[in-house]
């Protein structure tokens, strides 16, 4: 199972999906796609655990962290 | 022209009634539920974001350090929700500080996570929306 965390303000909210599973699949791209075009930072961890930015939804990602955009504090 | 105005204006309330009901879920999840158990799942988060140097150096001291992806340039992070973020120079002094912030209210540990992974990511990019500030 992948999950896609976004940060909120319960501390993140987590969606589970099933990577092999086509209807799942397709929501979790829409998902991708709507935070993403609001201004959210996607990003995953390499196998090193570095932290990296992806622009496009990648289905094998097991995990997805959203940041909402940045401001200045 | 009229049935088009009409559609218009449907589909303007049907917004207007999700997003009020989107904001009132997201105020009485916030109320109902503890601040501690809030916190605590932005630390988890944290802590499992966090290489394990920087996690061992967090846990010990309440921050822990990270390098500028563009500069190479040092900054510590420490646990809070601005004015957090501070420049390294060669000799491990601070030298500067640095706030930006995830838009919306979070709590300190996606804070956190969200400035280390901006300057491991985009160093630039953060450095360009931040605010300086003078420290003492």
């Amino acid at each position: 199972m992948a999950v896609q965390i976004v940060m909120d303000h319960n501390g993140d909210t987590r969606h589970v999906f099933d990577a092999n599973n086509a209807k799942e699949l397709a929501r979790a791209e829409k998902r991708f796609r709507e935070l993403t075009g609001a201004g959210f930072t996607a990003a995953t961890r390499t196998g090193s655990g570095d932290a990296k930015v992806i622009r496009k939804f990648d289905p094998t990602s097991e995990e997805t962290l959203f940041v909402p955009r940045l401001v200045g504090g | 022209m009229f049935g088009r105005a009409r559609d218009f204006a449907t589909a303007q309330c049907r917004e207007l009634v999700t997003n009020s009901a989107r904001w009132a879920k997201a105020f009485s999840d916030w109320f109902r539920e503890p601040g501690r158990a809030r916190e605590a799942r932005g630390i988890k988060l944290l802590r499992e974001w966090l290489s394990p140097e920087q996690r061992a150096q967090y846990d010990r001291f309440g921050y822990f350090d990270v390098t500028g992806c563009d500069s190479g340039k040092r900054y510590r992070i420490r646990h809070g929700t601005g004015t957090n973020i501070y420049e390294m120079d060669d000799a491990g002094q601070t030298r500067t500080g640095w706030c930006f912030v995830p838009d919306g209210y979070l709590v300190a540990g996606d804070v956190v996570l969200a400035q280390k992974i901006a300057l491991e990511t985009d160093e630039v990019g953060a450095l360009t929306v931040a605010k300086h500030f003078v420290l003492r």
